[in-house]
């Protein structure tokens, strides 16, 4: 009957702990990142392969998705101004959509899935593996070596990605206005450019560099954090992709709040 | 895509990264330029000034004629606050008329305004500003739905306010008032009413006149065209003709009628101052009688012979009185 009781106050306090353990050692892997960016001897050689591993390679995928959210963004878009509202707004909708929400948003969450999860179980491998003690007995800062040159990837390449996804996807979006909606050119780019302001695209690049860095770092955060051999490597992947997707809906919340 | 460390590998990676990275830099930059509508376009400025400038926005279209020319490239208001200053770059072979004006206005339904060059000529009811300042063009803003919500609100007070005024005025009193003046005005009415209708019955009976008028003076017309006609025939036949040749003999014998009559009454006067010259000598001679002066006075004096006198005179009065009674048995003319 007593541990009846307890029990729920038992679970509170051990997950208030177990997050604010996550938030404390998160702020110590920040702190930590932070310190070893005095070390470009030992990250930067290994910035350009992560360059590669997180930005180009995941621009097929990136326009993969912006592509189809395009043509969806234009089918959906004149279907919803049928009517009173002129057709080229389906070119406001879809540009200004793509740059203010979409392009970033799908492709953080896109990358999430795919870069933070590859971080989080390479790196998690690397911890089961015992390589990141490895690195420490050779006297190489392992936040510099594997944490930092990721974090400076996905910020510095994240905005690219998106960039050329929103591009991507204004694209079809007109594509599919030309061939399915029986619009001109010009109609589309009169809607295009009639609510369009440089700011929206300051806006799409300080949304994916918050969204590189969060996604990068929680991979990393994650993958350092795993425990218990191959079933952990799989829990820290899952967790990365999932607290990261969460914490990239709620930075476009915070900057669409903030910057708007 | 599979990066594998070695130094072809390396080269073909950091090839691959600026590649991506040039690219995407290039297609925000080139995108954002080309949306701005200013990619490879040479742009004159131009300035005007309102009072105001409603949901007028930098970027937004510039139009001339109904063409978009080029874009608001800012929007101030001048230190003093009297004045909104408008800047906007427009293509620089667009010539601008000497009376432009710019007329702010709202190019669709949904918020985006524009700012059009105008001829000042064309809207010149509108109210300008002429903002001092060389090439300053004078501009007005057209009400946005603010201010024609405020209008309107505007509009709802006064409403109210007659309300509340008509509801404080309209008492108990009023409406029994109010009901009398129907009252009195449904009873003019009925009067009027009954007035109409007298009139109309005299109406009635005068068009009634007017008709039997109309009917006889139909005939009238009728039986002068009948006389018409029988004058014409007349005419026709030469009657007339030989009536005024009738009448002018007659006129003739009329003038000599006349002018024996004035001869007949010269003779009859001679006579009559001849008879009347007797009839004094006869009055004398008789005084000469009856004093028994004379030989006739003796005469008379016998009562035979004064009885003879007697009969003689009176035989001259029956002569004379037949003559004035009867003068055609002494005294004969005629006219034809």
């Amino acid at each position: 009957m007593l541990d009846f009781v307890v029990r729920p106050f038992a679970s509170a306090g051990r997950g208030t702990v177990r997050i604010l353990g996550s938030v404390g050692r998160a702020w110590i892997l920040f702190a930590g990142t932070a310190g070893a960016l005095r070390h470009p001897g030992i990250w930067g050689p290994q910035l350009v392969p992560q360059l590669a591993r997180i930005g180009v390679a995941s621009v097929p995928i990136a326009l993969f998705i912006a592509t189809f959210t395009g043509i969806v963004m234009s089918l959906q878009a004149s279907y919803t101004l049928t009517g009173t509202i002129p057709l080229y707004f389906v070119g406001a909708l879809v540009g200004k959509t793509m740059m203010l929400e979409l392009g970033p948003v799908l492709t953080g969450l896109t990358l999430a899935g795919r870069v933070g999860a590859n971080i989080s179980a390479e790196l998690g491998t690397m911890r089961v593996t015992e390589q990141v003690d490895a690195l420490e007995t050779l006297a190489y800062d392992p936040l510099a070596y594997l944490v930092v040159p990721r974090v400076i990837a996905g910020i510095v390449m994240f905005p690219i990605v998106v960039l050329l996804a929103m591009t991507v996807g204004i694209v079809s979006g007109w594509l599919t206005a030309l061939q399915l909606l029986d619009m001109s050119s010009p109609e589309f780019v009169k809607g295009l450019r009639l609510l369009f302001e440089p700011w929206d695209v300051w806006f799409a690049v300080i949304k994916s560099v918050s969204f590189g860095a969060i996604v990068t770092g929680v991979g990393c955060f994650y993958g350092l954090q795993t425990e218990r051999g191959a079933e952990g490597v799989g829990r820290s992947a899952t967790q990365t992709v999932v607290i990261a997707s969460m914490i990239i809906l709620c930075l476009d919340a915070f900057w669409a709040a903030t910057l708007l | 895509m599979d990066f594998k460390d070695g130094g072809i590998m390396d080269r073909r990676r950091e090839i691959m990264v600026g590649l991506v990275v040039v690219l995407g830099i290039a297609v925000g930059v080139v995108g954002t330029i080309w949306l701005q509508d200013g990619w490879g376009r040479d742009r004159v400025t131009i300035r005007a000034a309102s009072t105001g400038v409603g949901q007028l926005v930098e970027g937004a279209s510039v139009k001339f004629r109904g063409v978009a020319v080029g874009r608001v490239e800012s929007v101030a208001v001048v230190p003093s606050g009297e004045a909104v200053l408008i800047d906007m770059s427009v293509r620089p072979d667009l010539i601008i008329p000497t009376d432009a004006a710019v007329l702010i206005a709202p190019e669709s339904m949904f918020g985006d305004w524009q700012a059009e060059i105008i001829r000042r000529d064309d809207y010149d009811t509108h109210p300008y500003l002429d903002y001092p300042g060389e090439g300053v063009l004078p501009g007005v803003a057209l009400p946005d739905f603010s201010r024609l919500t405020a209008t309107a609100d505007e509009i709802a007070q006064n409403l109210t306010t007659i309300s509340e005024r008509f509801e404080v005025a309209f008492t108990e009193e009023t409406a029994q008032n109010l009901g009398r003046a129907i009252d009195n005005l449904g009873e003019v009415s009925d009067r009027f009413s009954e007035i109409i209708n007298q009139q109309a019955e005299r109406f009635d009976a005068l068009a009634e006149g007017v008709d039997a008028s109309t009917r006889e003076l139909g005939a009238a017309a009728r039986a002068a065209r009948v006389s018409f006609e029988r004058v014409d025939a007349i005419v026709a036949d030469g009657q007339v003709q030989k009536l005024f040749a009738d009448a002018g003999a007659g006129v003739e014998n009329l003038r000599n009628l006349t002018e024996t009559m004035e001869a007949s009454l010269g003779d009859l006067q001679t006579a009559a101052r001849q008879a009347d010259a007797t009839f004094a000598r006869l009055d004398a001679l008789l005084v000469a009688v009856q004093d028994e002066d004379g030989s006739l006075g003796r005469l008379l004096a016998d009562p035979t012979l004064a009885e003879g006198a007697l009969d003689a005179v009176a035989q001259m009065r029956d002569l004379l009185r037949d003559i004035q009674q009867n003068p055609r048995r002494y005294l004969s003319f005629s006219i034809f």
